[in-house]
């Protein structure tokens, strides 16, 4: 087994503690859910809803909120709690500490979300090739939401201890209010990249961004940077709790 | 057991490529925002034991962190094995550090977490390397158990097993003794006696006298972010007991106890006030070794002879006391 192998099978076990797992498979479950319930008493969604409700509950709710928690479990919880320093303590390069934590949780969160965000919106949108096209721009989008989101939660644990809380505040405060009332702001926002995604993979959600195809690139840019600054920063981690 | 050396340190021109002690700190000093947690502290050690000793709260902690890579010294230079601590991964091939945090993955076995440590050190064959270490600390028998369940004690063999997975030529244990029984505590300084006769250099911190005394030959005394005394252990506990010391006396005539003290040159001066006889002497074992003959002497019965500054904190300040004399 290699080193990375090594970190990425402990950081797996480590995230799915029983009950933390439970709740964000509920929160995943959401969108269907919801279906369920307007489907009940309904047709398919019209598309355009169908991508105001997935972009409503699944980019913008609970993507981040699954992210927020698996991101600053990875890396951040064993760095209060002590654990970390069994790792830090090995000759490791901290590139593939930030990394191999990255993926697992990254992963971890977009096997929980996607599934509920294309069963939620195939019972919503129906099984129209115009609906699937919906439901699918906003799974492609979830899953690179699902690694962008936790590389900024997992380095944010990094630098404070206070990652939870500054995650939530970016998610909510940040990217809820003032991307919205500022638009220069949106080129520093996760949800409108993933905006931008499902603008150029299905036109037809009626979704967008100030980026617009533009959504990858800003993506990927944002991913590799913060890992990088993540890397550099934990070369630099100070032990936290000292005399 | 292998004698400590406070080796020299190494000089700044010193060529490239030239021996180092395993350990150097150079007027090292650490703040925390206006808190200096460690103050000018200048050291070598060679192969052997060293106790880093000092009250809770002096710096020790702080100290065994930066050697460990895991804090930047503020001023000053930490090497460990010749390298830089701080920024260096490299370092950890040559050293093993054993926390006092208990912290351990709950729901790792003790060889799954032995294990992994043996693969993040990507030595050639994990899983022996992990198993010589289990035995080495004698956890055979937990092996096989989620930690989450281990005593304090195993949990610190589990730990050290750990750290000593990839053989480390340095050891640095914080606290190593706490929570052990101490049918464990005498197999740990077996171990630890054990490791420095083998050549390693081996650091361990202690806020208790006693430990210190039975396995180091060398110590550092810290005390409030300084270093207060270094050397042989023989020395610093000569300095100890042979500082003046305060004993209250109950007996069955304190008044002709007191008379009788007073004829000793060991004894410089008694006091007695609201009913206890108070006695200060020169010297800790002048006058414990002749109390007792005194008081048959002077024929009266002794109910207690008890020392009243003999707190870690009193013999700290005095040593401080001493080293700014």
């Amino acid at each position: 087994m290699t080193v990375f192998a090594t970190i990425t099978s402990i950081t797996i076990r480590a995230l799915l503690g029983r009950r933390r797992t439970l709740l964000m498979a509920l929160l995943a479950a959401m969108p269907i859910f919801l279906g369920l319930i307007v489907r009940a008493n309904d047709d398919a969604l019209d598309l355009r809803i169908l991508g105001q409700t997935l972009d409503g509950l699944v980019i913008r709710t609970v993507l981040p909120l699954v992210a927020i928690v698996f991101g600053t479990a990875a890396l951040g919880s064993e760095l209060e709690d002590g654990t970390a320093v069994f790792l830090l303590t090995t000759p490791v390069d901290r590139w593939q500490i930030i990394v191999a934590k990255t993926l697992v949780a990254g992963t971890l969160t977009a096997v929980l979300v996607v599934p509920g965000a294309v069963i939620g919106g195939i019972i919503m949108g129906g099984t129209s090739s115009e609906a699937i096209a919906v439901t699918f721009a906003f799974a492609l989008a979830s899953i690179v939401g699902a690694y962008l989101y936790t590389a900024i939660f997992l380095v944010l644990s990094v630098f404070t201890s206070r990652g939870l809380i500054i995650g939530l505040v970016y998610a909510l405060i940040w990217e809820g209010i003032v991307a919205g009332l500022l638009p220069g702001s949106q080129v520093v926002s996760v949800r409108e990249y993933l905006t931008g995604i499902v603008q150029t993979l299905a036109p037809e959600a009626g979704r967008t961004s100030l980026v617009g195809a533009s959504g990858f690139l800003y993506a990927a840019v944002a991913f590799v940077l913060t890992l990088a600054l993540g890397s550099v920063r934990l070369a630099r981690y100070e032990v936290r709790g000292a005399e | 057991m292998t004698v400590p050396t406070f080796a020299p340190l190494p000089s700044a021109d010193a060529p490239a490529g030239a021996p180092t002690a395993p350990i150097v700190l150079d007027n090292v000093s650490r703040f925390y925002g206006p808190v200096v947690a460690v103050n000018k502290i200048t050291f070598a050690l060679g192969p052997g034991i060293t106790g880093l000793l000092g009250p809770n709260g002096a710096g020790k902690t702080t100290i065994l962190h930066m050697l460990s890579g895991l804090l930047q010294p503020s001023n000053g230079r930490v090497l460990v094995g010749g390298l830089a601590a701080w920024r260096n991964p490299a370092v950890y091939r040559s050293v093993g550090l054993v926390p006092e945090r208990e912290a351990v993955q709950a729901f790792l076995t003790g060889r799954e977490f032995v294990e992994m440590a043996a693969r993040l050190h990507e030595l050639p064959d994990p899983r022996a390397a992990a198993d010589q270490a289990i035995r080495t600390v004698d956890l055979q028998s937990a092996a096989d158990r989620a930690v989450g369940g281990y005593s304090k004690g195993m949990r610190q063999r589990a730990k050290i097993a750990a750290a000593l997975v990839h053989e480390p030529s340095i050891l640095l244990l914080d606290e190593p003794f706490n929570g052990m029984d101490p049918r464990q505590r005498l197999h740990m300084m077996d171990l630890l006696r054990t490791m420095a006769a083998a050549g390693r250099t081996i650091l361990f911190s202690s806020h208790i006298l006693e430990e210190v005394e039975r396995i180091a030959d060398g110590v550092l005394v810290i005390v409030a972010g300084r270093l207060a005394a270094a050397g042989d252990f023989r020395e610093i506990r000569r300095l100890m007991t042979d500082r003046p010391h305060t004993f209250v006396v109950r007996s069955s005539d304190d008044r002709r106890l007191a008379a009788a003290f007073m004829s000793q040159p060991a004894v410089f001066a008694t006091e007695l006030r609201d009913g206890r006889l108070t006695v200060r002497v020169q010297e800790f074992a002048g006058f414990t070794g002749t109390v007792a003959g005194v008081a048959r002497d002077a024929n009266v019965s002794l109910f207690e002879v008890a020392p009243t500054d003999d707190s870690l904190e009193s013999v700290f300040a005095y040593l401080v006391s001493g080293v700014n004399r």
